[in-house]
């Protein structure tokens, strides 16, 4: 395909995922904040922290409750039960992260269990890419998430320049993370002093390219080349007046990364994503001391991040949370390794977090037919959370940057919900007799989901006509009950019904004014 | 163009189709490798001489020792990473003196197509044989090279196939097999990959003469299942079902598409010569040839549309200017190498560099413009300069003494991508630097500070960085 027709094939994408979030009935979360300009909210930042390889999750987050199966299926590497840093009595942190339990006890760390998707990938450069791009695991989508996310929160880009970059990247190779339409729209570098130095004889241009493919790139290279140029003096200026004050040095070069974006954060540049990378999580042979190295300047990094910030005052702003291509197998393999899995735990740590363990720990004698972990949570339900509850995207603005409607999770202070939902794993697709009925105005409808699934309950009348969508999104395996309110109808018989990726379900009740 | 022209071949021969083709097929090309490209016809010139098998190169050496076929003594890796580093020179040294043989861009081609790292392998001797093998196969037969390449000594430590036993069988390498070095993904399951695994057992490397061998005690000698056949078999079993695969040649000519044409495929152009690769039972050299003179591949979209890799770019400096190759200037450009993000024999990962736009970002691209910077002021290393020539450069035009037939010719040598007529202007006042037009000499005692002006601003403009 020619990138341009690529390009166009991009933006049709975006506007198709254009999903419309219906709030008759009762709204599954309510829009919260008023629609805002996203720029004069933000002040929010969202460090992503890329684990490279597939980390392996079981050996990150231990579950307690059933250390006997997990150490029959791991011999070998299995964690001491006595060396488990217990969060509580059903789970456990891999000791090299006993650094962060404080946080956990302070509130400031979530554990989220079980995140993947449906149809796991089990490559690392086409699981990345999913989790990069935020799409289905059967779709190719060339952009990124937050790239997408960019455009919206920065709308007239690239036509008004912006005066601190829309993201920054530690490192030298852009991530596919902040490709957009319009191009990269990160800064990527390894040290703030080192680049102002490089960029400084660079010089922009205005000759406009010709309409070929090599014409393409040397556009993309100009934006290259305009990007930095602009950056270059205002990093440096923040990084000299930042002074973060924690030792990083435990954190290896990934705690000198964390280091940079807090002396960024603390010298009040307003970039509202960051990404570290932290590599070499694909263990498929001796992976005891790998991970252990690995975990350990996971650990160290964050919770000298996490002090910085509560120093200086700045918690309040930021949030960051880990992903990684997917987990590991459960059995390890013949190399005292392990093999690529499926689902796996992210943290999410933060002053306005909700803390805590969020969903329990996987049933390791419920596997998928390849052995793996199987998901509880989309991935995009976290990315959901973060651009609704974080940065105060409107519900709408947040099914276009992720293609469609996702439910967010309650796991942020300020997130609100009036969705009840019981994490509990139920075992069947279910739909449950509406209580009370026969109803007036208003009634409760059940329903559950034993894996993640789109959702769409919507109620008819006796003559097949859809009155009303009570849930159209992408939720989380478990129950959930909604209210439905029939103020407007008039009195009879309407049929309640779920479709989600098992088929469809429906039930009558009875409305009588 | 119409689809049923993509592969026909070129019709003119001209001095663009030659540029074109030698800067896509070597390191860095000279004007004289133009003439001569010219000075043949178009099949003679790519049938034999591009594509000419050559013969095998005397191998590397530390301090005049041929350490290559030493025993292993992994005790001493601070020796080993001595004896890497005079690999990488010896290969950097290739690449700068080719000849008219495209051989060297066909082995980093396999290098970067069949993954290690020396930073996990760790062993020169075993990297050493492995871009042998590729330097054998440069041309060859594909089949052939997927069976050498899976027994492998350095492939078998790096995807773990030494730790792949019939009672604890490692995926690693079967997995990679078919997602990265042959069929792509989509077209197998995970089951073929446990199966696969089961069948690519019981390879074993002699730990002092880092042979692999066969230890049949360690091979799973089951049934298995595997891309819909049913059999007990072995490595070479696996890689011919995988090469009766029709989306097997298809992805191993996206991937010669991807390093030699343009990095988002074009599928048609790749389903075309797809066909050649089967009709040639997986025999490289027909491939290319009919790659290399087709008229997609020279067509204005495509000429000048490939992000130079950073070693593409080093070693263009060097053939350009006529660099030294001594080891103290090849470690320069391996260091320099290391900072655009290519550090020679370490790819990323078992993807290998994925190239084009990953090459570039707001630190790699100002990177790049500091290094060619730094040849025209001049390199200070251990006590010597290495400088270019920017008077002796200018001279070796016939144009040297006219600044506009200079600054025509000299961008016309250095640059694929069309220039327009702003940027020439641009970089003509850059050259006269205020001084009339007729008034230019490279006698004039101020010739060459311009020169020099004017060689940054050409290497650093975003059009150097294609090819």
């Amino acid at each position: 395909m020619k990138r341009r027709e690529f390009l166009r094939n991009l933006g049709m994408v975006t506007g198709a995922g254009a999903v419309t979030f219906s709030i008759a009935g009762i709204p599954i979360k309510a829009f919260a904040q008023p629609f805002m300009n996203i720029q004069s909210i933000s002040g929010k930042i969202l460090v992503l922290i890329q684990l490279k390889g597939g980390n392996d999750g079981l050996n990150t987050i231990i579950p307690l409750d059933q250390y006997s199966i997990y150490s029959s299926k791991r011999p070998n590497i299995k964690i001491d039960e006595n060396l488990i840093v217990k969060l509580n009595d059903l789970t456990g942190f891999h000791p090299a992260l006993a650094q962060l339990k404080p946080l956990f006890e302070e509130g400031k760390l979530t554990v989220i269990q079980g995140v993947g998707y449906l149809n796991q990938n089990r490559s690392h450069f086409r699981s990345t890419d999913i989790w990069l791009s935020a799409s289905d695991s059967d779709k190719y989508v060339f952009d990124g998430w937050v790239g997408r996310y960019l455009l919206k929160a920065f709308p007239d880009y690239p036509n008004v320049p912006h005066t601190h970059p829309m993201a920054i990247q530690i490192g030298s190779v852009q991530s596919g993370l902040f490709d957009s339409p319009q191009g990269g729209l990160a800064v990527a570098f390894s040290d703030p002093n080192a680049f102002y130095q490089l960029v400084s004889g660079i010089s922009a241009d205005n000759d406009p390219p010709p309409s070929t493919i090599a014409g393409d790139e040397l556009k993309f290279l100009k934006e290259v080349a305009a990007l930095s140029i602009k950056y270059g003096s205002v990093i440096k200026e923040k990084a000299d007046k930042g002074n973060p004050q924690q030792d990083y040095s435990k954190g290896g070069t990934f705690g000198g990364q964390l280091k940079i974006i807090a002396d960024l954060i603390a010298g009040g540049l307003e970039t509202p994503v960051y990404l570290a990378t932290l590599d070499g999580f694909d263990t498929h042979a001796n992976q005891a001391n790998t991970h252990q190295t690995l975990l350990s300047r996971l650990g160290e990094s964050i919770k000298s991040f996490q002090a910085d910030l509560d120093q200086l005052a700045l918690a309040d702003k930021v949030v960051v949370l880990t992903f990684s291509e997917f987990g590991r197998r459960v059995n390890e393999n013949g190399s005292a390794g392990t093999d690529h899995g499926a689902a796996l735990p992210m943290l999410l740590v933060g002053k306005n977090i909700q803390g805590g363990i969020f969903g329990s720990n996987p049933d390791l004698t419920k596997l998928d037919s390849n052995g793996d972990i199987k998901f509880i949570h989309d991935f995009r339900q976290i990315y959901a959370t973060m651009l609704k509850d974080h940065f105060g995207m409107t519900s709408q603005q947040v099914n276009d940057v992720l293609l469609k409607d996702f439910q967010a999770l309650p796991l942020l202070k300020s997130g609100i919900t009036d969705v009840t939902y019981d994490i509990a794993i139920p075992n069947d697709y279910a739909l449950m007799q509406n209580y009370p009925n026969p109803f007036n105005p208003s009634t409760k409808i059940q329903y559950s989901l034993p894996q993640p699934s789109e959702v769409n309950l919507k109620v008819y009348d006796m003559l097949g006509r859809n009155v009303s969508t009570i849930v159209n999104s992408y939720q989380s395996a478990g129950s959930y009950t909604v209210n439905f309110d029939g103020s407007n109808l008039a009195s009879g018989t309407y049929i309640y019904s779920l479709e989600t990726i098992a088929g469809k379900i429906s039930k009558k009740m009875q409305l009588i004014k | 163009m119409n689809k049923s022209q993509y592969l026909q071949k070129i019709t003119i021969w001209n001095d663009e189709a030659a540029r074109h083709i030698l800067s896509r097929t070597s390191f860095g090309f000279t004007k004289a490798d133009v003439d001569f490209a010219l000075s043949k016809t178009l099949d003679d010139f790519v049938d034999n001489y591009l594509l000419k098998e050559q013969p095998e190169p005397t191998a590397p050496n530390y301090n005049g020792i041929d350490w290559t076929t030493a025993p292993n003594n992994t005790t001493n890796q601070t020796e080993y990473n001595n004896w890497f580093r005079s690999l990488v020179y010896w290969w950097l040294n290739m690449m700068s003196n080719p000849g008219l043989s495209s051989r060297e861009k066909m082995v980093w081609f396999w290098s970067n197509h069949f993954v290690s790292e020396y930073s996990t392998v760790l062993v020169p001797q075993l990297i050493y044989l492995q871009n042998k093998l590729f330097r054998q196969y440069a041309f060859g037969n594909i089949i052939e090279l997927t069976k050498k390449v899976t027994i492998d000594s350095a492939m078998l430590y790096y995807l773990d196939g030494v730790r792949n036993t019939k009672n604890a069988p490692n995926e690693n390498y079967a997995r990679e097999l078919l997602e990265l070095f042959t069929i792509g993904i989509g077209n197998y399951t995970e089951e073929d990959i446990k199966q696969a695994a089961r069948a690519l057992t019981g390879w074993r490397i002699n730990s002092t003469t880092l042979t692999s061998y066969f230890d049949a005690a360690g091979f799973d000698n089951g049934t298995k299942t595997f891309l819909g056949q049913t059999g007990n078999f072995g490595y070479q079993e696996i890689v011919n079902i995988i090469f009766t695969k029709q989306p097997t040649a298809e992805f191993l000519c996206r991937k010669l598409y991807k390093e030699f044409v343009y990095y988002q495929p074009n599928e048609d152009y790749v389903k075309q010569l797809a066909e050649i690769m089967r009709a040639n039972n997986y025999n490289l050299k027909p491939v290319l040839s009919a790659l290399y003179k087709s008229q997609y591949f020279h067509s204005a979209d495509i000429r000048g549309a490939k992000i130079k890799s950073p070693i593409e770019l080093l070693i263009t400096t060097v053939r350009q200017f006529g660099l030294s190759t001594d080891n103290n200037f090849l470690n320069y450009i391996r260091t320099k190498s290391g900072e655009l993000q290519q550090d020679i024999f370490n790819p990323p990962d078992v993807r290998g560099w994925e190239g084009q736009r990953k090459w570039m970002s707001t630190t790699t691209y100002p990177a790049r413009n500091n290094y060619t910077d730094s040849i025209i002021n001049g390199v200070r290393i251990s006590s010597l300069t290495y400088k270019a020539d920017v008077v002796a450069y200018a001279r070796s035009f016939q144009s040297s003494e006219n600044a506009v037939q200079l600054v025509e010719d000299v961008t016309k040598q250095l640059i694929q991508f069309p220039l327009s007529k702003a940027r020439k202007d641009s970089l003509l006042s850059t050259l006269l630097d205020g001084a009339a037009v007729y008034d230019w000499s490279t006698y004039d005692p101020q010739s060459k500070t311009r020169l020099e002006k004017f060689f940054k601003a050409l290497m650093r403009l975003p059009e150097f960085q294609l090819s």
